[in-house]
């Protein structure tokens, strides 16, 4: 089951792939009437001459899409506030070093993800299986990041950055998360 | 109305077949040194896509492979398919096309170093994966090749990187070879400087006419992708190879270490461009052989231009969009990158956008000629549409907590790489080799098959993966979680009809060789076929 974020990307994803099919099937259509006339119906300057402008118009979608988001990086969405629960995550080939191992639903969780070794990443699952968050652990740094859990359940973490021949085994299996 | 802007070219005079043509000595050992790339990058190509078979029915439950064995078999997969079939194929292809348009190959010492270390470095890179057991990945994030848990050892990741850097080495000598040819006479400056040749190879001759005059009337528009590449890479590979080398010297060194977001950034500063080593030598095949379908010039103008000297600039300016997740507490450089590289990136659209909409005004009610190869490239033209979608979504930061290191990334440039450019691979299969062979197609029929069977296949297969993505499936797992297994199961389905297709294609190519009696090189070139 995806998450809102990727449904919303998987429909205008498939929104933007529509349209261009359709423009696509419409320019090999052409070539039906093409045929006919020979290839000479058609002002090969003047599609020459609009070339600028479709860049132009690709540009602004483009800007566009980044004023949107870039905002929404993840180094942006971070803040200093203080945290109600410093939580520890360390991956070594291969698992995850976590402490504590259970917060409170509405709480202000800060994960201080790193490795011991080589990069892993650290991919939280909602108890229905979604991917929740994503976070590198890199050996001699950390990264932090936020998030207020709403649902108690037990939660997973799953290795994401591959890190050698058990990368699939690297799981925690039980980040609890109480009401 | 018909304007003479572009016109169209005279009946029975395609764009080019104006070009100037070398001595049959030069086309001949041309046509041999081609031939003979295409048939090492496609025996390339079959142990790639059996190893890629391999991954998949493991992750099917269909067959069973050690753990440490199916990440060798991962990381053999990855770098045979992209480096030895997909981007060794494009580079051979490079000097054919150049020559068609006018530009033969000024010494063949080059493409001779570019073929032979690519075939060693290959080499190198089966044995110490397949035999010896690397698999670090084919993007082996280090410190990893040195933390293999007991898998292989370091002189094994030493030897590794050395068949990787002689991979390097090919590219090296690829780029240096096709700036040699570009920057030749054969643009026919005229006022004949260094100069000017630079000038009117990298498309200043399209936006200033008059300060850049060739005899030419108008450089030929493949040139300017094949330039741009042939710098970019050159630029891309250097740190690549500074990387390789200091895991040569770790791997005999233990007291030697590098830092690891260092080497992180030195590794993307190659991997990104080095997709862009098969699309835009992909995009010059494109503006080659569409005009000569749709039997007119390429509708393009200053714009197309100005687009390839962005992407000469940008293309050395977006690794860090790999790196997006990597933004360590109070580490602001690699954070300041991730904001810097995401407009670069984005500005890497726009020479696809303008070459496909370029592509699309030169198709746009031409009389165009439809057969295997010009299908082949339709369908490779609507990927790169498809897939370059996708890559603006990859390339935004914000959506990355939900798609970074998942399946979604799997699919998309499988998407990218074999459904663009592996198309216009095959296309340019059916294009060229009646003329590089002398002797046509043997079947048109099979060659259809071969083109259906291969689009529904490959685009059944990565949109489960990308779905599969979507809903968070880790990438490089050799066992998926539970919960993707009906979608695994379904893209086995798909990739069936994708080696069926593909054997269909083998016994096309084997039944041409050994039975096709067709002689007639320029009435194959466009595609001859014998029945």
């Amino acid at each position: 089951m995806m998450t809102s974020l990727g449904t919303g990307i998987a429909v205008g994803y498939l929104i933007f792939v529509a349209l261009g099919l359709i423009i696509s099937f419409a320019v090999l259509w052409s070539t039906r009437a093409g045929r006919r006339d020979k290839g000479q119906g058609v002002d090969v300057e003047r599609a020459e001459k609009a070339e600028p402008w479709w860049g132009v118009f690709v540009v602004g979608l483009l800007a566009i899409l980044l004023g949107l988001t870039i905002w929404r990086a993840p180094w942006f969405t971070e803040n200093d506030d203080p945290k109600d629960v410093q939580v520890q995550v360390t991956g070594i080939q291969f698992g995850f070093l976590v402490q504590p191992t259970q917060v409170k639903a509405g709480e202000d969780v800060e994960f201080n993800v790193t490795s011991k070794d080589v990069n892993h990443a650290m991919g939280l699952y909602n108890p229905q299986g979604q991917m929740i968050m994503n976070v590198e652990a890199i050996p001699g740094y950390t990264i932090s990041r936020s998030y207020r859990f709403t649902e108690p359940g037990t939660y997973e973490i799953r290795c994401l950055e591959f890190c050698g021949y058990k990368h699939h085994e690297m799981i925690y299996p039980a980040f609890q998360v109480t009401a | 109305m018909m304007t003479t802007a572009v016109p169209p070219v005279a009946p029975g005079a395609l764009p080019y077949d104006d070009a100037e043509m070398p001595l049959a000595l030069v086309q001949a050992k041309t046509r041999r040194l081609v031939l003979r790339v295409i048939w090492t990058s496609t025996a390339f190509l079959v142990v790639a896509g059996i190893l890629g078979l391999l991954l998949r029915l493991r992750q099917a439950e269909v067959i069973t492979l050690g753990d440490n064995f199916w990440y060798a078999v991962m990381t053999a997969h990855g770098l045979g398919a992209f480096i030895a079939w997909a981007g060794f194929f494009l580079m051979g292809i490079t000097f054919w096309v150049l020559m068609k348009v006018g530009l033969p190959i000024r010494s063949f010492v080059l493409p001779e170093v570019m073929y032979w270390s690519m075939v060693l470095g290959v080499i190198g890179i089966v044995l110490t994966t397949l035999l010896s057991g690397f698999g670090g990945s084919w993007v082996f994030l280090y410190p990893l090749p040195f933390n293999s848990a007991g898998q292989w050892s370091d002189m094994v990741t030493g030897v590794f990187s050395i068949s990787v850097l002689l991979a390097g080495v090919s590219i090296l000598a690829y780029c240096s070879a096709v700036l040699h040819t570009c920057i030749g006479p054969g643009l026919k400056a005229k006022t004949d400087t260094v100069g000017q040749r630079v000038g009117l190879t990298f498309g200043f001759g399209l936006l200033f006419p008059s300060r850049f005059k060739t005899d030419r009337g108008k450089i030929p528009y493949p040139v300017l992708p094949f330039a741009v590449n042939a710098v970019d890479m050159f630029l891309a590979t250097l740190p690549f190879a500074l990387l390789l080398v200091f895991q040569v010297i770790e791997s005999v060194n233990n007291g030697f270490s590098i830092n690891v977001l260092l080497a992180g950034n030195l590794l993307w500063a190659f991997g990104h461009p080095v997709v862009y080593l098969l699309l835009f030598p992909a995009a010059a095949t494109y503006y080659y052989l569409i005009p000569r379908y749709a039997g007119r010039e390429l509708v393009a103008g200053k714009a197309v231009a100005v687009a390839w000297l962005i992407a000469l600039t940008m293309n050395l300016f977006v690794w860090a969009h790999h790196l997006y997740m990597n933004y360590p507490d109070g580490e602001n450089v690699q954070q300041t990158l991730g904001t810097i590289m995401q407009p670069t990136t984005y500005a890497l659209v726009l020479p696809s956008a303008l070459s496909l909409y370029s592509i699309a005004a030169t198709i746009w009610r031409s009389d165009f000629q439809w057969n295997v190869a010009s299908k082949f490239l339709i369908a490779g033209i609507v990927s790169w549409l498809v897939a370059g979608l996708q890559g603006i979504i990859n390339a935004t930061a914000a959506f990355q907590e939900t798609l970074h290191n998942t399946l979604w990334v799997v699919g998309h440039f499988h998407n990218m790489a074999f459904l663009n450019m592996g198309l216009l691979i095959f296309g340019a299969m059916y294009a060229f080799l009646p003329e590089l062979m002398g002797r046509g197609w043997w079947n048109e029929r099979l060659g259809s098959w071969h083109l259906w069977g291969t689009v529904i296949g490959a685009y059944g297969w990565v949109t489960c993966q990308m779905i599969q993505g979507l809903e968070g499936a880790p990438r490089r797992w050799a066992v998926l979680p539970e919960q993707y297994l009906t979608l695994t199961h379904i893209s086995v389905g798909f990739l069936a009809l994708l080696v069926a297709a593909q054997l269909v294609f083998a016994y096309n190519l084997w039944t041409t060789l050994r039975k096709s009696p067709f002689d007639d090189p320029g009435a194959a070139m466009q595609g001859g076929t014998q029945r």
